[in-house]
């Protein structure tokens, strides 16, 4: 064991560091050129995409590196690029498995945000359950017809490109007639009707799609081959990120320290409370288990490990202590901690809470609700982490026992 | 960065489990149980000959960090080990270690490193605080000797050890000032023992009632009256060393619980199938692997001597008081009926970590102490 950052690791960290007090825009970005811009500038001084093989427009970066370029770009209070999605999850699917041309086609313009993604996975019937997805794409010629309905497509309204999961095969096994494709969004017959959503702003949103022609090229790896695909995308939503994740929690814990100092109640300053230290004293500790945890990760990616079903864990983990935090926040807080607008200077909380929102105490509690939710509930996790890593058997669940009795009686007519 | 074992801490890992699962089955600790003393000394003996003391070489150890003996003390927690390793080795080899006294080391640790000895820490008296405040047995100076007057409560197998390293004041003194050190031999005259028995019924304790006990001068270990910053890192010390004995009999206890969910049918089919027990076995994995992480994060750090070091052994410490109640407690839960009983060594476990709970600082001790070294700025990379 050993715990230091060597010292190639603390020299990037203060070259990143310093790149970004310069840089990181003094002003709120509020148009989506502005974002573009920003998200440019990060990609040309290389945080972007760092870990891509260099062919693609990547520098070979560790996992460490990338892991230092999130944690600071958390402490200089830089938003997030605004094609998050493009970055996070379309690229290293391409990468794995698009073809040449596709990759060619895309991935720089990704890098650059010339081309803004969104994620067409989740429909109205299809969230936790994806593979029961039923937005269809037909074979017809050298197209797909794409007729369906997404929901809860994040940043759908600014894209130009989804990544899209849909059936191409009714009649098999759920999971075996789903191919991933990708969708110009600027297709006719796409509509994007946007969602208000908990927190008051309109991030995600409904996506309909009648009769859509995407050509047979956009096929991501073979056909009926999208499940094992989307398996290989979701893993990377899980386990890599954890450690700008506590960095964003404790930047909010450190600015709750001051507030502490200077609110009073009952003619005290808060932190003079001894329940309230108590309180600060716990939430600190859980955060430095995510801390330490997420070194744990780090240390098996830099070993070459891809996060398995471990990640889970860390999902898991980091979404559910961040509600924790964030109720404890708002109970230490008071009426200020729900306060959206008019907050006091000394009180407000600075940092964006969130890529697309303004930074509020409220907001980031409204926002830690949703972690839970996506990138596979905690249900989900639980799930997971109990067969998978835990090897029990699975449960009993209708949608396996209609499988199983299909079969039966499928393989009994085979034998008529 | 590098959070696994090393090849050799893996090879000591297994050499404790192989040593530990062979000598200690259930039925031995089941043995000592009823047993005078609780503990089997030639078992003991064998196993602190392996080599693996944190003691220096010259005095008969091995020289191994903390991040060895969280490794030996996670394998302890697992069995769970009844027997005087924590009381010799972390509370008073780590008092005399971090004094620095020379003499002392070369009086007490030769022979504590081969077995002959056995030795306690007699911290804790009717206040059971782990601070400085919580000390008020008398340690007075007189020329030559050293007179100690004093209760000390829940002393860990201070019935069997020959040495009891004891904490006490200079009278008048107050707070971290006038705290000494001093080795009483547990035959001294005045040295009186009283039984105690507790709900781990795996760990021995004692009463120690010290009535003008006179010593020499020289058994004063380390500084008279100076002694409250060795006491505070051997606490920190033992919060480690504790936690990682938890961690092992969470870990434990899980996997005995994991095991019976796969076995057991209710209801047509194995009750590791139902989501409840299901979700109940994935929230034990989440709070151990997490206080993996913190527990050897905690014994990297002092061996480190990081700037968070103290913070991290108090994160250590109240995050394995709270998960490993909940992972010993609903692994009797998962196994029903079977899981109140005597005959399943579920309990053990339970017991264990319950009794690990209260010592060294509880939860509320180390949230605060937590706190504390935020607002002092003793946080990971500070002074970078
Ligand atoms: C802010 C936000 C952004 C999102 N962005 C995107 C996006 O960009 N693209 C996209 O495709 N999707 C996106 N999603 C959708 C997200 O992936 C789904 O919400 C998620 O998969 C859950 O599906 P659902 O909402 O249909 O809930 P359901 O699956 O209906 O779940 C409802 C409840 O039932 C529980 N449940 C379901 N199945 C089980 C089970 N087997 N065992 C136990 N409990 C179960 C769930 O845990 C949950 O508590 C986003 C969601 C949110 C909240
Ligand atoms: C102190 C004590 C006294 C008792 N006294 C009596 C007595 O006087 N007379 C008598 O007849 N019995 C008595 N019992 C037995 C008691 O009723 C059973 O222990 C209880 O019904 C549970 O059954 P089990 O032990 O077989 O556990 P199991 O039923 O095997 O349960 C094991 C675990 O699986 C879970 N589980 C089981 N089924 C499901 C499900 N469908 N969904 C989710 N989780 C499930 C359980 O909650 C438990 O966590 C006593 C038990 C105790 C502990």
């Amino acid at each position: 064991m050993d715990l230091r950052y060597t010292e190639q690791d603390q020299a990037f960290r203060s070259e990143v560091r310093e790149w970004l007090e310069e840089n990181v825009p003094r002003k709120k970005l509020e148009t989506l050129d502005e974002k573009k811009a920003w998200h440019r500038k990060l990609y040309e001084a290389g945080y972007l995409g760092m870990g891509w093989p260099s062919e693609y427009g990547g520098r070979d970066a560790r996992p460490m590196e990338q892991a230092i370029v999130g944690e600071e770009m958390v402490r200089a209070r830089a938003p997030a690029p605004v094609n998050g999605l493009g970055i996070s999850i379309v690229g290293p699917t391409l990468i794995h498995h698009g073809t040449e041309e596709q990759n060619q086609r895309h991935i720089q313009k990704i890098l650059t945000a010339e081309e803004i993604w969104c994620q067409l996975y989740s429909e109205p019937n299809a969230g936790s359950d994806l593979a029961s997805l039923q937005c269809r794409a037909d074979i017809d010629g050298d197209e797909f017809v794409v007729n369906g309905q997404k929901v809860w497509t994040s940043g759908a309204h600014n894209s130009d490109w989804g990544l899209m999961l849909a059936r191409t095969d009714r009649n098999a096994p759920k999971h075996q007639g789903i191919s991933c494709i990708l969708v110009d969004m600027s297709s006719p017959g796409v509509e994007v009707r946007p969602l208000k959503q908990l927190s008051g702003s309109q991030e995600f949103s409904e996506v309909f799609f009648s009769d859509v022609r995407v050509p047979a090229d956009n096929l991501i790896g073979e056909l009926n081959t999208g499940w094992r695909i989307a398996q290989t995308t979701l893993s990377y939503e899980r386990g890599g990120n954890t450690l700008s994740r506590y960095t964003r929690m404790q930047e909010s814990f450190n600015r709750l320290l001051d507030v502490v100092g200077i609110v009073k109640r009952d003619g005290a300053a808060l932190i003079d409370s001894p329940h309230i230290r108590w309180r600060l004293g716990k939430v600190y500790a859980d955060m430095e288990i995510l801390r330490y945890s997420s070194l744990r990760i780090l240390s098996r990616l830099e070993r070459g490990e891809r996060p398995g079903p471990e990640a889970s864990i860390a999902k898991l983990h980091y979404s559910e202590l961040d509600k924790a935090i964030q109720e404890v926040f708002l109970d230490i807080l008071g009426p200020y901690g729900q306060q959206i607008e008019g907050i006091p200077d000394h009180i407000a909380l600075e940092p964006d809470t969130d890529p697309f929102e303004p930074g509020s105490w409220a907001y980031a509690f409204a926002w830690s609700r949703a972690g839970t939710i996506y990138a596979g509930s905690s249900e989900i996790q639980k799930n997971i982490l109990g067969e998978r890593v835990l090897g029990l058997p699975k449960e009993v669940r209708a949608d396996r026992v209609q499988a199983t009795a299909q079969q039966a009686s499928s393989s009994g007519n085979g034998d008529d | 960065m590098k959070f696994d074992f090393s090849e050799d801490q893996v090879m000591l890992r297994n050499l404790i489990r192989e040593f530990l699962t062979d000598q200690c089955p259930g039925s031995h600790v089941r043995e000592m149980i009823e047993s005078e003393t609780g503990f089997d000394r030639e078992i003991y003996r064998q196993f602190v000959q392996l080599g693996i003391l944190p003691f220096p070489e010259q005095y008969g150890g091995g020289d191994l960090g903390m991040v060895e003996q969280a490794i030996i003390l996670e394998e302890m927690g697992r069995i769970p080990y009844p027997g005087p390793y924590f009381a010799t080795v972390m509370l008073a080899g780590s008092a005399l270690q971090l004094s620095n006294d020379e003499n002392a080391m070369a009086r007490f640790l030769p022979d504590a490193s081969n077995g002959d000895l056995i030795m306690t820490l007699a911290f804790t008296e009717d206040d059971t605080g782990w601070t400085a405040d919580a000390i008020s047995a008398e340690a007075a100076l007189n020329g030559e000797s050293v007179t100690l007057n004093g209760r000390k409560r829940f002393v860990p197998f201070a019935d069997a050890a020959d040495i009891i390293l004891t904490v006490a004041r200079t009278p008048g003194t107050s707070g971290q000032d006038g705290v000494s050190i001093i080795a009483i031999p547990a035959d001294a005259e005045g040295v009186s023992t009283g039984k105690e028995m507790m709900f781990d019924v795996t760990s021995r304790t004692a009463t120690v009632e010290f009535t003008n006990v006179s010593v020499p001068v020289e058994n004063i270990i380390g500084e008279a009256g100076a002694a409250w910053p060795v006491l505070e890192h051997v606490i920190r010390r033992a919060a480690v060393a504790a936690s990682a004995e938890m961690l092992g009999a969470s870990r434990r206890s899980m996997e005995m619980a994991n095991e019976y969910a796969k076995e057991r049918k209710q209801f047509g089919q194995f009750i590791g199938q139902f989501q409840a027990v299901k979700h109940m076995l994935a929230e034990m994995l989440e709070k151990v692997e997490n206080g993996h992480a913190a527990v050897y994060y905690a014994a990297w750090a002092l061996d480190a001597d990081a700037p968070d070091a103290a913070l991290a052994a108090s994160v250590a410490k109240s995050t394995m008081n709270t998960s490993s109640r909940k992972v010993c407690g609903d692994s009797i839960q998962v196994m029903g009926g079977i899981g109140f009983t005597w005959e399943h060594d579920l309990h053990f476990f339970f017991k264990r970590a319950k009794n690990l709970e209260v010592l060294y600082g509880d939860v509320d001790h180390h949230y605060d102490q937590v706190l504390n070294e935020v607002l002092a700025g003793r946080v990971a990379g500070a002074g970078d």
